[in-house]
């Protein structure tokens, strides 16, 4: 038997990196390890919503009243503009696949302004939390949780554990700024891809992948925040 | 292995009216989901009424994810390695969620002996010190 | 068949000498910036061994201290410090990353035919990462160590403990990325690299053992990232989520912590199981016994290796119902386990066995390896394990794995691929010697601590005094040491010896069967130079077709004179 004779040929593609055979491999192995890459990321975030299920499930109440604090319009507008980047990110997956340039570049562009957009609530977020002394440690504002707690149960007197409540500031601000710091590194990798583009860059011009694999991602951040936003802000009364 | 390849050329291009519809009913089942949990949902049989309002929310976030993975992502004109991938990780994670196993089968009590009361701590003794254990000093537990 | 089975690939040897990967290039920046998974192989090959060196002196430390029962020089602080240090360094930056990212490496795109790693520029930012990772943590030892452990269990790691738990827990969590990308790399590579004709069934064992290992990497690695990470959150910004204090539960921590770490075990010990294979189909020239058994038992140990955390948590608070489950389910890793086992004896048993120095290193992990995996169940069993925990029965088990396990098919791998890594044959006298002397310096290290943890000497301790006749079997276990010590420097020297004075090795020197064997060695750069058309199954040393093959001859010879008459 001969060897492959494929093999010589395989250079022709401008977009073909030298350890594939053409594109089609490349473009399956891209996706293969995106999405294994992908599943760690679930991984990662699965620990954390369990330690989360844990706590809420023992301190129901407490986390509760803590919760009243957060605001749902803040985070139903988040929402709004996640589930709304994703749908500009798989507009610009099908542009590449149609080879319309320019239109890549516009889609991708809207993705970038609602991941800011997104990053500025969650900045005021963060601050009227600060301001208000509702992260964990000594300075806890104590007494903001006892009044919501007392104006959110009607029937006045309620003992709540101040730690506990500490604990789901811990919870939500550490779930809510790793995935934040997911949105930033979003943002960058969003802004190069943007550049390769502009560029005409042979990686991506000659394949939807690279594109693609991008859009993976993003869905992947929203994906988190779909079970982020219930979770965190909208907690049923205990009744 | 060439048939596959063959195959994945001719690359699924989704129409942008299924996007779209995707995108509204993303919409509308966040709506419902953000207007459910205002209500407070009666007793169903032995299901709370709370537990049946973080059900609700949660059945709907799951619905939403498996838009965006199937939709968004693609999963659903991918290969079946594709599938089996997308569908590891989500499975994977119940695995995490046997830790509450434990959590089941044991009364929780996180270190007893922090509060000031220690209702729920029993009576240990420690080797150094043969009498009760004092209850507002910080290091008594031994864990056994 | 009558036809060679395998397409021939590289050149002939005498043509490529001068177009290796080892002399593509002599800039520092043509290795530092490569994406060659084979310069990256090389340069895990020499950063991990700087770090067992550095866990070794730590060991050493460790075992000094130990001959005399109120101990000899170190604080009880500083030995707290010593023993961390050498678990830290020892199990995130060698055990878990040597075999995948040194032989795995180099040796996963040439045995399925492939140029590279899926992802070369990835391969090589993981390395960056490790290295990253490994200077942090470096970094936290010279600025005051850590006294937790290398388990870092809360609330000691994140309240009380006064050291540098914080960076070296980063450093840690910045490795688990190396450890992550890697496992995304073998994976895509393994599923969509293959050369035509190379199926599942035609893999090599060592490729399915990385298979395995990868899918821990990528499922295990990012929960106790995320753990570790909390810790440190906890440490700097007062999160409270392992706080007992604010109603965290420290014992959590341990539940996260294990359910990465116990895969991790199998994370060290798979790539292990991988290397052995190949040594023992290839030195007794016979094809593996059972190959789908070897390979699923590998899959089977990934995915069991998940179910089993908490019996490191017998004597913590852990539900007592959910101890028997646990304790229930270890019992069954056994069964894949001793499948491999069994099949690796069969394998020998009646094959044509070639003693030469790699096939040493696997006879001592057999030996070792089978003990190691018994005790384990001492340790399984909840009743016994209740009073040998935390005690130097422990110590000595998983010694017995990880080091008599994964290091001797470490060195087993190292010796059966140097020629083909770097050219060069090494003295095999002097490597069969070393393994022998590893072997008796590691059984004596390691088998007193058996006796020891039995009858009580609890780990950790750096003083005895309370048991002075424990002294005898400390110092049975220091010397062992110091032999098992020589036994890891030799091999430094002699194989650095053989790349400037050692023969040079041909492109096949056992006569063993893979594709990794067809190209030159070294390997040019982009591995064969055509890709090669897999067309025999895999280890095909059965006699049956040997015979075929004569008999396919002798009817050739016969149908020429044939001819002529």
């Amino acid at each position: 038997m001969s060897a492959n004779t494929d093999s010589l040929h395989h250079s022709h593609d401008p977009g073909l990196k030298h350890q594939y055979e053409d594109m089609a491999q490349q473009s399956e192995t891209y996706l293969v390890g995106m999405w294994t890459f992908l599943v760690s990321e679930v991984m990662f975030f699965g620990a954390l919503f369990f330690i989360y299920t844990l706590y809420r499930w023992n301190y129901q109440q407490d986390f509760y009243i803590a919760h009243e604090h957060l605001d749902v319009r803040m985070g139903a507008f988040n929402t709004t503009v996640l589930l709304f980047s994703s749908f500009t990110m798989v507009m610009a997956v099908q542009a590449a696949q149609l080879k319309k340039r320019m239109n890549v570049m516009g889609y991708l562009a809207v993705t970038v302004l609602c991941a800011l957009t997104f990053l500025v609530v969650k900045f005021f977020e963060y601050s009227s939390k600060f301001a208000d002394h509702l992260y964990p440690g000594v300075n806890f504002n104590t007494d903001a949780v006892k009044a919501f707690g007392e104006h959110a149960l009607e029937n006045g007197h309620v003992a709540v554990n101040m730690n506990h409540a500490q604990l789901f500031y811990g919870l939500y601000f550490g779930m809510t700024g790793l995935h934040a710091v997911h949105i930033i590194v979003g943002i960058g990798i969003l802004i190069s891809l943007i550049r390769l583009w502009f560029n005409k860059a042979d990686s991506v011009i000659h394949d939807y992948v690279p594109t693609e694999l991008v859009g993976l991602y993003w869905h992947f951040v929203d994906l988190v925040w779909i079970f982020l936003f219930p979770l965190f802000y909208l907690m049923p009364k205990p009744h | 292995m060439a048939n596959a390849e063959a195959h994945s050329h001719e690359h699924h291009i989704v129409p942008t009216s299924t996007y779209i519809k995707t995108l509204l009913a993303l919409f509308v089942l966040m709506v419902i989901t953000v207007l459910v949990a205002g209500v407070n949902l009666p007793r169903i049989g032995f299901l709370s009424g709370t537990v049946v309002n973080q059900v609700i929310a949660l059945a709907i976030a799951l619905i939403k994810a498996f838009l965006v993975v199937t939709i968004f992502m693609g999963v659903k004109f991918g290969t079946k390695l594709i599938k089996l991938w997308a569908s590891v990780g989500f499975i994977w994670v119940l695995l995490i969620f046997g830790i509450l196993g434990d959590y089941t089968m044991r009364k929780y009590e996180p270190a007893p002996s922090w509060d000031s009361k220690a209702d729920s701590a029993l009576p240990r003794v420690t080797p150094e010190d043969p009498k009760m254990p004092d209850h507002n000093s910080t290091n008594v537990i031994i864990r056994q | 068949m009558s036809s060679p089975t395998t397409a021939k690939a590289g050149l002939p040897p005498e043509q490529h000498e001068e177009v290796s990967y080892l002399n593509d290039g002599h800039t520092i920046a043509s290795w530092l910036l490569t994406g060659d998974h084979k310069r990256i192989a090389m340069l895990y090959l020499i950063s991990t061994t700087f770090f067992f060196f550095l866990g070794s002196v730590a060991a050493g430390l460790v075992r000094f201290e130990l001959t005399s029962p109120a101990g000899v020089v170190l604080e009880s602080e500083t030995y707290n410090k010593v023993f961390s240090s050498h678990g830290v360094i020892m199990v995130f930056l060698f055990l878990v990353v040597a075999i995948p990212a040194i032989f795995g490496n180099f040796f996963i795109p040439l045995m399925i035919g492939a140029r590279d790693l899926a992802f070369p520029r990835l391969n090589l930012a993981s390395w960056y990462m490790y290295m990253t990772g490994g200077i942090l943590i470096m970094i936290g030892f010279i600025a005051g160590g850590v006294d937790t452990g290398w388990t870092f269990y809360t609330p000691y790691s994140s309240m009380y403990s006064n050291t540098q738990v914080s960076l070296v827990l980063v450093g840690v969590f910045i490795g688990g990325f190396s450890s992550i990308t890697t496992g995304v790399n073998f994976i895509a590579t393994i599923h969509k690299m293959r050369a035509p004709g190379m199926t599942w069934f035609r893999l090599p064992l060592f490729v399915w053992a990385m298979y395995s290992t990868s899918l821990l990497l990528i499922l295990g690695t990012p929960v106790v990232a995320i753990t570790l990470l909390l810790v440190v959150f906890e440490r700097l910004f007062k999160l409270p989520i392992f706080s007992p204090e604010l109603g965290g539960d420290p014992v959590l921590f341990q539940h996260l912590f294990w359910f990465y770490s116990h895969p991790a075990v199998y994370i060290m010990i798979l790539p292990a199981f991988g290397i052995i294979s190949e040594l023992i189909a290839n030195f007794s020239r016979k094809r593996i016994f059972g190959y789908h058994f070897v390979a699923f038992s590998s899959i089977a140990i990934a995915g069991l290796g998940f179910l089993v955390w908490g019996h490191h948590m017998f004597i913590s608070s852990q539900a007592m119902y959910e101890s028997v489950v646990f304790s229930l389910i270890s019992f069954l890793v056994a069964v894949p386990s001793a499948i491999k086992i069994f099949n690796w004896t069969t394998t020998i048993y009646k094959g044509n066995v070639v003693m030469a120095a790699p096939m040493v290193y696997a006879v001592g992990f057999l030996l070792i390896f089978t003990v190691g995996g018994l005790t384990g169940l001492f340790l399984g069993s909840i009743g016994t394990d209740v009073h040998l925990t935390a005690t130097y029965f422990v110590v000595a088990h998983f010694h017995y794995v990880m080091v008599g396990g994964t290091m001797l098919a470490f060195l087993g791998g190292l010796h059966y691929w140097w020629p083909k890594m770097t050219g060069r044959m090494y003295s095999e006298g002097i490597a069969i010697a070393n393994g022998i002397l590893m072997f008796v310096g590691f059984n004596l290290t390691f088998f007193p601590q058996f006796i020891l943890g039995w009858l009580g000497m609890p780990r950790r301790y750096h003083y005895y005094y309370f048991a002075p006749e424990f002294q005898a079997y400390h110092i049975m276990s220091t010397l062992g040491a110091s032999v098992l010590g020589l036994g890891f420097a030799m091999p430094a020297f002699y194989l650095t010896y053989s790349l400037f004075k050692g023969p040079k090795a041909p492109a096949n020197p056992w006569n063993a069967h893979g594709l990794e064997w067809e190209t030159a060695s070294p390997p040019p750069t982009t591995n064969f130079l055509e890709i090669p058309i897999v067309l025999d199954e895999v280890y095909d040393f059965d006699p049956a077709s040997e015979h075929e093959q004569d008999m396919a001859d002798l009817e050739a010879s016969e149908n020429k004179s044939g001819d002529k008459h």
